[in-house]
């Protein structure tokens, strides 16, 4: 636990792993997140696929707020997360209304709907 | 500062990254997931591997592999497991490894919110909502899913998409990243907050019996405490002011992640906090008109759901 808090003390440069280490995380999450979207065909596991894009958008906010050694980017996280519990409230509530129209999770049982 | 790495190998470690992730993702008929994750792991392997290489002078950080590691491993189970449950329960497992990430971070706060947040609260009503509109399975085998949680829409297209995506940005990173300038060392624009936590400071000091049990932190005559944090010391006397000494501040009396955020959000963001009360109000304002809403099944489902008479009774 020493170790991990260690990091904890603010030195003057990101220790060991650097900026771009985190943003490579934080692009590779993105992008699972949108062949996810891109992919699956339930419409629950698409929102969750959103999530994961909220998730990398996240990450590097919080290591950019650690590079700048100042707390907006986690400030920007609260919002995130604020923007993703609203998200969440609505996109289940329509999910249970289209489910009760059609008995099923399938996205492409929708098409109807396309613009 | 040249690129971080060679964006050539980025690019191919990207394919590869991709090839393993169409494998993984479900199809028709044998789906060769485990190859898919191996391809898929290889290639994260050999981006933190040449990550590592280029980055030698400094000591590898374990936890930050690890936890990277477990939370991409997972992101991509979300995303190829056909069972919605499972795939939430491997979203609460990136959730864990990202708070991980962000205690590596150093933002304590933020990390235990994002648990508390995302995974006590968001991901159960997404278990909640995939129980109440998953058809239980008659048989523990994958045929009994739906067809549209055993197949995928499109892999390889949606793959080549989202990874052409991922190298563009990561090789635009590679090259912009390590131009941005880190603040200068030593400087720590936080610092500065300990002059506004006087009451921590007389805390600390007299945990650590610095200062006597009556003394009090004087008052500057700027109506500020009389703290030089420069030379990281401070006036200290009794109650009246009759007797006054300096006292060091110990290195280890810093603000906290906390405090810090508190500060950045109450003093800097007081309006922002008002905007995520009112969408958090409006998003529960809209689920409760909507969950209140009554839907028949389209005319089209009713007689598959209630045989050929159809209709309510």
């Amino acid at each position: 636990m020493s170790a991990i808090l260690a990091q904890a003390d603010y030195p003057a440069l990101m220790s060991a792993p650097t900026l771009f280490h985190y943003l490579v995380v934080s692009a590779f999450m993105f992008g699972l997140g949108l062949v996810g979207f891109l992919t699956r065909r339930n419409l629950i596991i698409m929102f969750l696929c959103t999530e994961l894009m909220f998730q990398a958008a996240g990450l590097a906010l919080v290591a950019f707020s650690r590079f700048h050694l100042n707390h907006t980017g986690e400030t920007f996280v609260i919002f995130v997360l604020t923007v993703a519990a609203a998200e969440a409230a609505m996109a289940l509530a329509l999910v249970v209304l289209l489910f009760r129209r059609k008995e099923t999770l399938d996205a492409e049982r929708w098409e109807e709907m396309r613009g | 500062m040249g690129p971080l790495i060679n964006p050539w190998l980025l690019y191919g470690l990207c394919a590869v990254g991709a090839a393993g992730v169409a494998l993984a993702l479900p199809r028709r008929g044998v789906s060769p997931q485990v190859v898919g994750a191996g391809v898929g792991g290889a290639g994260l392997l050999g981006v933190f591997a040449a990550l590592g290489v280029s980055n030698a002078a400094h000591l590898p950080n374990l936890h930050f592999y690890l936890f990277s590691a477990i939370a991409l491993g997972s992101a991509l189970r979300v995303i190829t497991h056909p069972r919605p449950v499972y795939a939430a329960l491997f979203f609460v497992l990136t959730i864990l490894a990202s708070c991980g990430l962000y205690i590596v971070l150093g933002a304590e706060f933020m990390g235990f919110a994002l648990v508390i947040v995302y995974a006590g609260a968001i991901l159960i009503t997404y278990l909640f909502v995939i129980m109440l509109a998953t058809q239980a399975p008659t048989a523990d085998r994958v045929d009994a899913l739906s067809e549209y949680d055993r197949v995928s829409r499109e892999p390889l297209v949606a793959t080549i998409v989202g990874f052409l995506m991922v190298g563009a940005l990561t090789g635009m990173m590679a090259r912009g990243v390590g131009t941005i300038p880190a603040p200068a060392p030593g400087a720590d624009p936080r610092a500065g907050l300990l002059m506004m936590l006087p009451g921590k400071v007389e805390r600390e000091l007299r945990e650590r019996a610095l200062i006597g049990r009556d003394d009090v932190i004087l008052t500057a005559s700027d109506g500020l405490p009389a703290m030089d944090l420069a030379a990281r010391t401070v006036r200290v006397g009794s109650p009246g002011g009759a007797e006054q000494r300096t006292a060091p501040i110990p290195a280890d009396v810093r603000v906290s992640n906390v405090e810090g955020l508190a500060f950045e959000l109450i003093a800097n963001h007081p309006g922002a906090i008002e905007i995520a009360g009112v969408i958090l109000l409006m998003a529960m304002l809209g689920a409760v008109v909507l969950a209140r809403k009554k839907v028949d099944l389209d005319e089209h489902e009713r007689p598959a759901a209630f045989g050929p008479g159809g209709g309510h009774p």
